[in-house]
């Protein structure tokens, strides 16, 4: 395996009873590039996302990440190992405002418990310093530094997805895994989205992101894989993919842009 | 600009309140509200715990009179039957009651969906029958009496004006601890699995560890208002532990705010008064009442009682302060 490579994966496949959701697929991510996943509804990109990020077990093959295999490792360690995903249907904690959602997201970053926490002890405080820090640091990345305050549901959904990603951001990840982040936006809010996530890669974060929409993935994706039937069709560059047959028939008539 | 005006007045009412405290039990002032008082203090800390459970972490417990009982039990069965000292008996019984939840929340919650409330129920009713027919131990339905009381070298706690402060320090420090919890990395863990638990497990929440931790934690606090009930009664009976009472407790956490620490005690206080003076002459019929409490509030404030109100006086003091700055 060759040491650029962040994420990869030898014969995944996941089956729920009959259905095969994932099938065999081979991938190979590259560190510091934006990686994009795309194929039809039910192509299986949402399944390989909970598999990597261990929201389900794997019924055969192994994602094997920075070299590391992953598969027995449980969903919340993943975190701590560098391995951080947004959600299609956002998920903000409703009952915190703007910036201690950001705050959650230095959990696995910060190591004081129970104990510390009850007393208030020196780690404690000196911890939590640096966790409103840094939460404040990822706010502004992505722009909402003046909401801090605001309760996280009040926020548009533009705003409520940046809001998702800064949390992300904050478990200081190595990969990130965005679940359509651009499903719901504004032509404007889309623009601002390729910005960040440019950016992001250009903090050394990987980046794989699950799109429907196309001229949001053809212009920043680096690298395009195509999922279809829980098998993987095709992969290259935006410009190989959208000449690929195979890909315009999975497709079936769609336009590829 | 809120947090400016809280912080404002925030110090000055809570020292008014602290005095109000100190002053209750004193002869002439409101002595005759000291028993009442420290049942509410009691009644607080179980609640506190079931805040930590229910509106911080979203789980469940339809069970907690049982870890209530449990304290209450071996404080009485060690101190009493066996001789043990009753401060022993009360660590003995926190950390058996601990270790117990611990078992019950380690088995449950690798479960997915809300079998805590029907583990819980069940928990209930079986310690209930438990304390009813382990009669060589417990005395049964009839109970125990003759507990001794509390002591600290020559100092008894045999005097209701005693045992008022010593319930009521051990409540406000039970209060200061779930603060500093709920403010804390492990409050937001707690929050965030509540919020969505797919996303806490996704930034790194061991969501299963800490349910079990906070259950346990409940417990404890149960446990310990336990020990000090029996303590201050002298006597104990299976009937104070039966499901009504964690019904009762479930509408105390309802009623204070759910997520709010502080409105524990203003939960406890309500319903602990209205069970005394309202209901009494109800006879069975009261925990139809306490049923229409809580849907009352889980329809129309979900955020419970006390988080309403607050938002309320909140909304009215703003409106007052516009019109002060009107010229």
């Amino acid at each position: 395996m060759s040491r650029s490579v962040i994420l990869e994966t030898r014969g995944l496949s996941k089956a729920f009873g009959g259905l095969v959701a994932v099938d065999k697929v081979d991938l190979s991510v590259e560190t510091s590039k934006i990686t994009a996943i795309i194929g039809p509804n039910g192509a299986g990109k949402t399944t390989l996302f909970n598999l990597v990020t261990g929201v389900y077990p794997v019924s055969g093959g192994e994602i094997y990440f920075q070299g590391k295999l992953l598969n027995n490792v449980p969903a919340h360690k993943r975190a701590s190992l560098g391995i951080v995903r947004t959600f299609q249907h956002v998920h903000l904690f409703g009952n915190m405002t703007a910036v201690e959602n950001v705050m959650s997201g230095q959990h696995p970053r910060s190591s004081y418990g129970f104990f510390e926490a009850a007393l208030r002890l020196p780690k404690a405080r000196r911890e939590e310093e640096a966790i409103s820090l840094n939460a404040i640091k990822y706010l502004n990345l992505v722009g909402l530094g003046t909401y801090a305050e605001h309760d996280a549901l009040s926020l548009p959904l533009g705003q409520q997805k940046l809001l998702a990603i800064a949390r992300a951001l904050a478990t200081e990840p190595r990969l990130i895994l965005l679940d359509e982040p651009g499903a719901g936006l504004n032509t404007l809010e889309k623009r601002q989205l390729s910005d960040l996530i440019r950016s992001i890669r250009e903090m050394g974060i990987s980046v794989i992101l699950v799109e429907h929409d196309m001229p949001l993935v053809m212009g920043i994706a680096e690298w395009v894989i195509v999922l279809d039937s829980g098998q993987k069709i095709a992969e290259g560059t935006a410009a190989q993919i959208q000449k690929n047959p195979k890909v315009i028939a999975a497709y079936l008539g769609e336009e590829v842009e | 600009m809120l947090a400016l005006l809280k912080s404002k007045w925030q110090y000055p009412v809570i020292a008014a309140l602290l005095v109000l405290l100190i002053l209750i039990p004193f002869e002439g002032f409101m002595s005759q509200y000291t028993t009442l008082m420290i049942f509410i203090g009691i009644s607080t800390m179980v609640t506190v715990g079931l805040c930590l459970l229910l509106g911080y972490t979203g789980q469940v417990s339809l069970g907690q009179a049982a870890f209530y009982g449990m304290g209450a039990y071996f404080s009485a069965v060690l101190s009493k039957g066996y001789g043990f000292n009753p401060w022993l008996a009360m660590l003995i019984g926190a950390a058996a009651t601990g270790a117990f939840a611990y078992i019950i929340g380690y088995l449950i919650f690798r479960l997915k969906g809300n079998y805590l409330a029907m583990a819980t129920l069940g928990l209930g009713i079986i310690m209930w029958i438990l304390f009813r027919q382990l009669s060589q131990f417990t005395g049964g339905p009839d109970g125990m009496a003759g507990i001794p009381f509390l002591s600290i070298g020559g100092f008894v706690f045999d005097t209701p004006f005693k045992r008022y402060y010593l319930v009521w320090l051990f409540c406000l420090v039970i209060l200061l601890i779930s603060q500093n919890i709920v403010r804390s990395r492990t409050g937001r863990a707690l929050r965030a699995i509540r919020g969505s638990e797919a996303a806490a497990e996704s930034i790194g929440i061991n969501v299963d560890q800490f349910k079990v931790k906070i259950f346990v934690l409940s417990a404890v606090y149960a446990s310990l208002a336990g020990s000090l009930f029996v303590h201050h009664l002298r006597f104990v009976s299976p009937d104070t532990f039966n499901f009504l009472a964690s019904v009762v407790l479930v509408t105390m956490a309802v009623v204070g705010g759910l997520a709010s620490i502080w409105g524990a005690i203003f939960g406890a206080a309500t319903v602990r008064i209205l069970s005394e003076d309202l209901l009494l002459g109800l006879g069975e019929w009261d925990i139809a009442i306490y049923g229409l409490i809580l849907m009352v509030i889980m329809i129309f404030m979900p955020e419970g009682l006390f988080v309403k109100l607050k938002e309320i006086f909140e909304r009215l003091r703003l409106r007052y302060k516009r019109r002060g700055a009107e010229p």
